[in-house]
């Protein structure tokens, strides 16, 4: 195998991390670029150019595809970012209070047991923070599918807020929801900015994303 | 607008231009100053023509290689005017101050 061979095949491994629409429509000619800026001699790609292409590919597979003229696209994902910070948030505040909610549900069943609390903790506390966990992902998800020109994410997006509120709103009937202040606190600050997002996500013109470029070849 | 987007822009504004020839020009322009690697070049090119700032002007094989010409648009000519027209004036603001400064201190 010649070096150049050796060298273009190399490159060609590390340009599988972009997107395959992209990598299909652009490989050949990132190819000329990379193979043309190549030392002579050169058989395999340095270190800091691979570091460039795998960033690069894992940048565009994340981030939105749609004009940054569509402001209000940018708008919903931004509040969707929000909104994962604001879980991440809850998640951190459920485990910093879990004494007080401890000395609250004590004070509500003076008898309670270590068997009965490690079950409140196992039923009820556990399934939140793994909740919260997932809804980070899910508002990311979410950021991402807008990000892309999809437009199911708005009915989604609804349901989540619906579930969500009545949670909420359980955990006030219930008393769990007032165990501990900060929870509170978070939970409602949560419940608004899902509020927003929703009034956001049904205005926002979400357009599909679109990719393609002119075909026209000729041969010099 | 990043430095490296004004670049390519400013690359494309005299006409279209390759991959590799918007990376040299990028050069040329920049004093050697900036140096774009593929992914970061391909990277804007992408967010340029979603942005609808640049778009294909044509495409040619030259010794067996894929070459892609892009061209501003006008909405892209229209930007780099725009942003052009505001780091002129950050630059004659600056210069006239540090002449100022310079009068003050001597």
């Amino acid at each position: 195998m010649t070096d150049s061979a050796e060298l273009e095949r190399g490159y060609r491994r590390w340009l599988a991390w972009y997107p395959r629409t992209f990598q299909r429509e652009h490989e050949a000619e990132i190819l000329t670029v990379l193979m043309a800026a190549a030392r002579e001699g050169q058989r395999r790609p340095e270190a800091m150019e691979c570091l460039n292409l795998m960033s690069s590919a894992l940048s565009m597979r994340v981030r939105p595809r749609v004009p940054r003229s569509d402001r209000s696209v940018f708008r919903a994902i931004k509040l969707m970012y929000l909104g994962a910070l604001v879980e991440l948030a809850a998640a951190i505040i459920v485990l910093a209070t879990i004494g007080e909610i401890k000395s609250k549900v004590v004070m509500s069943s003076p008898g309670l047991t270590e068997g009965e609390w490690h079950a409140i903790v196992v039923g009820q506390l556990a399934p939140t923070e793994v909740g919260a966990i997932l809804g980070v992902g899910f508002w990311l998800w979410i950021a991402w599918s807008i990000g892309r020109g999809h437009r199911w994410p708005r009915i989604v997006f609804a349901i989540f807020f619906a579930l969500n509120i009545f949670g909420l709103l359980n955990g006030l009937v219930h008393g769990s929801a007032v165990y501990a202040r900060p929870d509170l606190a978070i939970g409602t600050l949560l419940c608004l900015v899902e509020l927003a997002a929703v009034a956001v996500i049904f205005r926002a013109k979400i357009v599909p994303a679109q990719s393609g470029t002119s075909r026209t070849i000729a041969e010099s | 607008m990043q430095e490296a987007t004004f670049l390519i822009l400013t690359a494309l504004a005299a006409g279209s231009q390759h991959g590799y020839g918007i990376i040299s020009d990028v050069a040329q322009i920049s004093d050697q100053r900036v140096r774009l690697r593929a992914g970061t070049l391909y990277s804007a090119l992408d967010r340029l023509r979603i942005d609808g700032l640049i778009s294909v002007d044509r495409e040619e094989i030259a010794e067996n290689r894929l070459r892609r010409y892009y061209r501003l648009t006008p909405e892209g000519f229209e930007q780099l005017a725009t942003e052009a027209a505001r780091v002129q004036s950050n630059a004659a603001t600056a210069i006239a101050r540090l002449g100022m400064t310079k009068g003050m201190a001597g």
